[in-house]
């Protein structure tokens, strides 16, 4: 495999859990047992509880908002342009940045139906990305 | 703080002095020495001799950081307060709020406040990875803050059917108030909505002329009691009021609402900056927007609450925002066509226009600007600032 040339997760002791999991083909949320679920490592802001955990999620959720880069702003993604980054609001609340896959830039619109797969972009590091969800 | 206290400094303090190097590309000078240059034109601007000046708060620009005091050394400035503020487009109403809490408590009694920028000597746009989550942007391809102004106006296309010629209005009225402005780095270039519409994209739905100059240059205010204000050389501006806000304070509303992708968060700075100064939106004769991207100017009409949700696209298509208008605003060009010196673009025009210094674009008759700020990001949360001047 030829050398990664893209930045990768700045993983740190707070997020590990994410990507361990994304490693395993999961995608996790944080959540507190009130419910509340979170996309980044926080105490709960709905009830203030500093105990929380790594919640398995669905995967499904919908494009919140995108954009399609036509100029690359870091040498490695220059054979990408066009590309699209995007936030997704999971099912489940959280919103999660990432990019849609498996279509056109242009077939990409706010609130498309999403499902997560998984990009195993290194021997450790997989990406969580997104797909349209077939109807 | 109680209402009288925040009204006993309503016009308190006032601008006595604007100094302004050339704006564009300025290899030839360091960061420090065009903060120098800068200082020197604006004590000539007051009439203030250098150790007339006691305080010194200053913010390192794009490529602009500043050997903290070297231009104050190099200007002969004996200063006792010395202040450096974060660079971001928040922070120079942030300045003026340091600087007047900073006299008010007897630190100073004159600042000196410099914004510097060496743009073009860095290789602009990289934002590496970040986030304590799933999010990490840079593994994603997400670079600089124009994504984040792109999904935002994405947001507005498909919520209130924003057009690309709402926001290509923006461009051309910020255009021709530079073409009217000869220190304007677009000063001899004017746009056509034709030549908006055919422009490169750079990050879709936004193109080449949503997106801020890049560029050198440095700016300096001089700021004081309004009594001693009113003895020197030019008309004082008076600081009426001034606001802060942060969308981290919606984070307990639900955890994804300090994204605000669907408007800044900015009520309550205007709100303590209204309410400072004892006026309505509705007295705002002139406003000058910070405008990193069109529709970061576009979002603040709403946000002020010049605008009702969603209506700020037709507004600004309706020609509001030309002298004549309904809220002559961003009457230099601003940072879209003027230049890039964060949110020393803005304060300094709107001390201009309350002086009457607006030249071609003075707004005839104006008595009271609303000047804002943004910092931060819109994914991760943004600080929203305001002051209102008077002349």
């Amino acid at each position: 495999m030829p050398e990664f040339q893209k930045q990768l997760p700045a993983i740190n002791e707070s997020n590990k859990p994410f990507w361990e999991a994304a490693r395993r083909h999961e995608l996790v949320v944080y959540g507190c047992g009130c419910g509340a679920l979170y996309s980044q490592v926080t105490e709960c802001t709905a009830c203030g509880n500093p105990d929380m955990k790594w919640i398995k999620v669905s995967g499904r959720g919908q494009v919140f908002t995108f954009c399609v880069y036509r100029q690359a702003f870091h040498p490695a993604w220059k054979d990408d342009i066009p590309y699209n980054v995007a936030y997704v609001k999971l099912d489940e609340g959280p919103l999660l940045i990432s990019n849609i896959v498996g279509c056109a830039n242009e077939d990409v619109y706010i609130g498309m139906p999403v499902e997560v797969i998984f990009d195993d972009v290194t021997d450790e590091v997989t990406l969580p990305k997104f797909r349209p969800v077939k109807l | 703080m109680t209402d009288a206290e925040k009204m006993s400094i309503r016009g308190k303090y006032a601008f006595a002095g604007v100094g302004l190097t050339r704006l564009g590309k300025i290899p030839e000078m360091t960061p420090d020495e065009l903060a120098a240059r800068a200082i020197t034109l604006a004590l000539e601007d007051a009439g203030m001799r250098p150790d007339d000046v006691d305080g010194y708060i200053y913010q390192g620009g794009i490529g602009g950081g500043l050997s903290d005091t070297i231009p104050l050394q190099m200007v002969g400035i004996p200063a006792s307060m010395v202040w450096q503020a974060a660079s971001l487009g928040s922070y120079a109403n942030v300045m003026v709020a340091m600087a007047i809490g900073a006299m008010e408590s007897g630190l100073c009694n004159t600042c000196v406040l410099v914004h510097a920028a060496r743009a073009t000597s860095r290789r602009g746009g990289q934002m590496g990875p970040m986030g304590t989550g799933g999010n990490t942007p840079g593994a994603y391809g997400w670079y600089g803050p124009g994504a984040t102004a792109a999904c935002m106006a994405q947001r507005f296309r498909h919520l209130y059917g924003l057009t690309r010629e709402q926001l290509g209005s923006i461009s051309l009225t910020l255009r021709e108030y530079a073409n009217k402005r000869p220190e304007a780095i677009m000063h001899d270039r004017a746009i056509t909505m034709d030549d908006y519409l055919s422009a490169r994209m750079v990050v879709e739905p936004l193109c080449l002329y949503d997106f801020c100059l890049v560029n050198d240059g440095a700016v300096a205010l001089i700021i004081t009691s309004a009594e001693r204000a009113r003895n020197l050389k030019k008309r004082p501006v008076y600081v009426m009021g001034y606001g802060i806000d942060h969308s981290l304070r919606e984070m307990g509303k639900s955890p994804e609402a300090i994204h605000h992708f669907d408007g800044f968060v900015a009520e309550k700075a205007a709100e303590q900056a209204f309410g400072m100064a004892g006026i309505t939106v509705k007295d705002i004769d002139v406003a000058e927007f910070y405008d990193a991207f069109t529709v970061f100017l576009l979002s603040q009409l709403e946000s002020y609450g010049f605008c009702g949700k969603g209506e700020a696209g037709a507004f600004v298509e309706a020609g509001n925002l030309k002298l004549g208008g309904e809220l002559p605003a961003n009457t230099s060009g601003t940072s879209l066509s003027w230049g890039y010196l964060m949110g020393f673009t803005q304060l300094t025009e709107g001390i201009r226009q309350m002086r009457g210094e607006g030249g071609e674009c003075q707004v005839k008759d104006a008595e009271i600007c609303l000047v804002t700020g943004l910092g931060g990001m819109v994914d991760n949360g943004s600080a929203a600032t305001c002051c209102i001047l008077r002349r």
